[in-house]
């Protein structure tokens, strides 16, 4: 009997899963390196990394939360609302890192507070999460009175917190705190208990629970992560920008729910990456600077990332399946 | 003879099984026609192939005496089948009449639905069958038993020149049935209906029957009138075969393992009280929906039991989910492999090791050595066959699968192993090698209760076999004195 032991956790030994979507990726750099020579320019490649962090950061629990075979549609909200909070709290003289935690606490309370009615109270997670986008939506406006909030006073500035916005040598720092929470996050879904865990409950809530595992949890864990990851892309945009917009994160879910699925991770749940989803992100942040240095007009913009999400996942069906009838 | 229907050398193959092998028998016009036979005797096939769902691989129809291929279920209805499934085929969002007028032309005047036709058409119908209840609830709110009637009902309603009733009192109360023989007597006596019926209740057929076919492992046995035959003699005829008893050894021990008190989970199971010893395997037998799985599910904390009580060792336990069962020592091999125990987007080996997970940790992350090593053990020991374990499990065959399923809870060292249905869906080669896995941890003083409803299974493996009927424990055979025909008795809780 022929035995190949590979790792547990290692896609099969011929099948690289992220295959698809990679290529997808290398496509439109190689077109865009080719068509305007500037997007190559080193200083171009960071500006689109570091576009794509606070979408990047928030697809890692969406990732998490759709593995679970869940949706939130609250991520927006959560990232606006809380923003806000913690702008009013630093402009009115509270210490920014009390601000930074009492933000982060609030985004797991909300995403608590999700995960449990979509399991506990078994409702749907799509009802559920539209209830709080509305509502957390509502509270960003109602507690910044409709304006925007900034001009931080200098001594709290001074903080750490707004240190995540600055740079380290030529690289932004929330590049590389980005690159770290990928990192932590594919070791944890690949490699402990939980992920194990958060997979199986996607793959067959019925059977993971006759196996033990208890579902209801692995899914009120990934709300709560994606909770958390949303209130620190919100700080990590008063760090860079210093001031928060009252609409900030409107309209943001679907960035994110877009960078997950061209990731390839499966809405049926189950199946999914944090690679895949870390170039999926990539993919939103390359086709966006692309068109502003091919100066595409504004309303055409996301007319153009709505035909790229389609084929792109078309295109990563068709040689999945490819690949697997050979 | 004026036969309506004639089976002649009908055959039907899946693949290398045979469901139905050269079976030939009449039916009398306006006649309530008994099939009878144990489950896999080939009558749901026999009927399938009635309704159009499969085609014969070979043999013929004649319906009124023409040669008839029934090609489809809309060709079926068209030669005048009605067919009422044991499970219920009605949309619970809506009322009953809709339900009863559902793809009929009847329901329409003009464009628009005929709501009042509809409304009173129903109101007569409903009247018949004493169903109190008003044409526009909705179906969703009815109980099991109301529906089948509904069902029964819609049948009924459009007066079809063959009725056929596959189990169709499984959920009915002895009044609702009263009602129902009521009606097919009237159906038979008024309108010439032929009415075949298919029951595991031997007192129903001798009661409403004219005239029994038996069918036994795909094969036509006899057709004999209800007048020319007892219940006793009908029992023998189904079951007929030799007993393939094969002489296992008993590994049972006096050590109690598990006590189970007056198990009670309302529309399931009541009452259920057994006992366990080390070393034991007990089987569980009966038919389909006798509430045997439903029992291993409650003891196993997926569906709450309303009362009872679980001792294990002779302490009482409160098991309130999987989790819970799994840290008392229990495992289960539920009977619905796929929905119930594969998780379909993983690997051969993290399907294997999901619940022994635990153990393959060191500090936070997955061991890679120690779960191959691990996986390496569990191929050899339970002889998985498979090419890669990091392929996804449905790479495997039916009876692979199954030993994986084994062995993700063998290798947690259970101390009380619940199997549903163990070898459905499986060939005869793993079949016997998971019979030679379950006596070896029987041997080990692991206690095991095995659900099937395969007489010869429970013989082959188990010490003891409990028969449950509707429900409830109805008696127990030791293995010595286990036979077939007090088994049927007992499943079909007659004399």
């Amino acid at each position: 009997m022929e035995k190949k032991l590979a790792l547990p956790f290692k896609k099969g030994n011929k099948s690289f899963k992220e295959f698809g979507v990679l290529m997808v990726l290398l496509g439109i750099v190689v077109v865009l390196s080719i068509v305007t020579p500037s997007f190559l320019r080193p200083q171009n490649i960071i500006n689109v990394i570091r576009q794509m962090t606070e979408i990047g950061v928030m697809a890692i629990g969406m990732t998490m939360v759709i593995i679970c075979a869940e949706i939130d549609l609250s991520v927006g909200s959560i990232y606006g609302a809380t923003a806000m909070i913690a702008a009013l709290m630093i402009k009115s003289g509270i210490s920014p890192t009390l601000a930074f935690i009492v933000s982060l606490c609030i985004g797991a309370l909300i995403g608590f507070v999700n995960g449990f009615l979509s399991t506990k109270a078994k409702m749907p997670a799509f009802i559920v999460t539209l209830g709080t986008m509305q509502i957390f939506r509502s509270i960003a406006y109602a507690v910044s009175g409709g304006k925007s909030i900034g001009a931080f006073s200098q001594e709290s500035q001074a903080s750490w917190v707004f240190g995540i916005g600055g740079n380290i040598g030529p690289i932004p720092l929330q590049i590389i705190i980005m690159i770290i929470l990928y990192i932590v996050t594919y070791v944890v879904m690949k490699k402990t208990r939980v992920g194990f865990n958060i997979y199986a409950t996607g793959g067959n809530k019925r059977a993971a629970s006759l196996a033990g595992i208890d579902t209801d949890r692995m899914k009120i864990i990934s709300f709560v992560s994606m909770g958390i990851l949303s209130a620190f892309a919100g700080m990590i945009s008063i760090a860079y920008l210093k001031s928060v917009p009252t609409t900030a994160g409107s309209g943001r879910e679907m960035d994110v729910i877009a960078a997950v699925i061209l990731g390839g991770t499966s809405m049926n749940g189950g199946r999914g990456s944090i690679l895949g989803t870390f170039i999926g992100a990539t993919i939103m942040a390359v086709v966006r600077n692309g068109m502003v240095l091919l100066s595409v007009p504004a309303f055409w913009q996301s007319g153009f990332i709505g035909i790229i999400i389609i084929v792109a996942v078309l295109m990563d069906t068709w040689i999945t399946q490819r690949k697997s009838v050979r | 003879m004026d036969y309506i229907i004639s089976f002649e050398n009908i055959t039907k193959k899946f693949g290398g099984t045979t469901a139905l092998s050269g079976v030939s028998f009449n039916i009398k016009r306006g006649e309530v026609h008994c099939l009878c036979g144990e489950n896999g005797a080939g009558k749901s096939t026999l009927m399938n192939i009635c309704a159009g769902v499969i085609q014969p691989t070979s043999g013929v129809i004649r319906i009124n005496g023409q040669e008839t291929k029934i090609t489809g279920v809309s060709h079926s209805e068209k030669l005048g089948f009605s067919i009422v499934h044991q499970e219920v085929p009605l949309c619970l969002n809506m009322s009953i009449a809709h339900n009863i007028f559902l793809g009929s032309s009847k329901s329409t005047k003009g464009i628009f639905l005929d709501e009042k036709f509809m409304e009173k058409e129903t109101e007569i119908l409903l009247k018949e069958f004493k169903l109190n209840r008003r044409p526009s609830d909705l179906v969703g709110d009815l109980s099991i038993a109301e529906q089948s009637i509904v069902q029964i009902a819609k049948a009924v309603y459009f007066k079809p020149k063959i009725l056929i009733l596959d189990e169709p009192t499984a959920a009915l109360t002895n009044d609702q049935r009263e009602v129902m023989f009521d009606i097919i007597k009237k159906l038979k006596k008024e309108i010439g209906t032929t009415i075949i019926y298919i029951s595991h209740r031997l007192e129903e057929i001798m009661e409403i029957g004219d005239t029994i076919t038996v069918l036994r492992d795909g094969q036509f046995v006899k057709t004999v009138s209800v007048a020319d035959i007892t219940v006793d003699e009908l029992v023998s005829l189904m079951v007929g075969r030799e007993l393939s008893n094969e002489h296992a050894v008993s590994y049972k021990t006096g050590e109690r393992l598990l006590k189970v008190n007056n198990l009670t989970r309302k529309g399931e199971f009541e009452n259920v009280s057994f006992e366990l010893n080390k070393g034991e395997i007990l089987g569980l037998g009966g038919f389909v929906g006798a509430g045997r799985s439903e029992v291993l599910m409650s003891i196993f904390g997926f569906n709450k039991p309303d009362s009872g009580e679980i001792f294990i060792e002779d302490k009482p336990v409160n098991i309130k989910s999987p989790a819970d069962a799994i840290k008392q020592g229990l495992a289960l091999i539920p009977e619905n492999r796929r929905d119930d125990a594969l998780i379909e987007p993983m690997t051969i080996m993290q399907n294997a090791q999901m619940v022994i997970l635990k153990d393959l940790i060191k500090g936070v992350l997955i061991d890679k050595k120690l779960s191959n090593d691990k996986m390496d053990e569990m191929v050899n020991k339970y002889k998985i066959k498979a090419n890669n374990v990091n392929l996804p499990i449905l790479t495997l065959s039916g009876g692979n699968q199954q030993k994986v399923i084994i062995a993700r809870w063998i290798s947690n060292n259970p101390k009380i192993l619940l199997c549903d249905e163990p070898t459905r869906g499986i060939d005869v080669g793993a079949k016997a090698e998971v019979y030679s896995i379950l006596r070896s941890i029987a041997k080990e003083g692991i206690g095991i209760i095995v659900v099937s409803s395969e007489l010869p299974e429970l013989l082959a493996l188990s010490d003891r076999i409990l028969v449950m009927h509707e429900g409830r424990i109805t008696g127990q055979m030791m293995r010595e004195e286990a036979t077939e025909e007090k088994f049927m008795r007992l499943a079909a809780a007659v004399g």
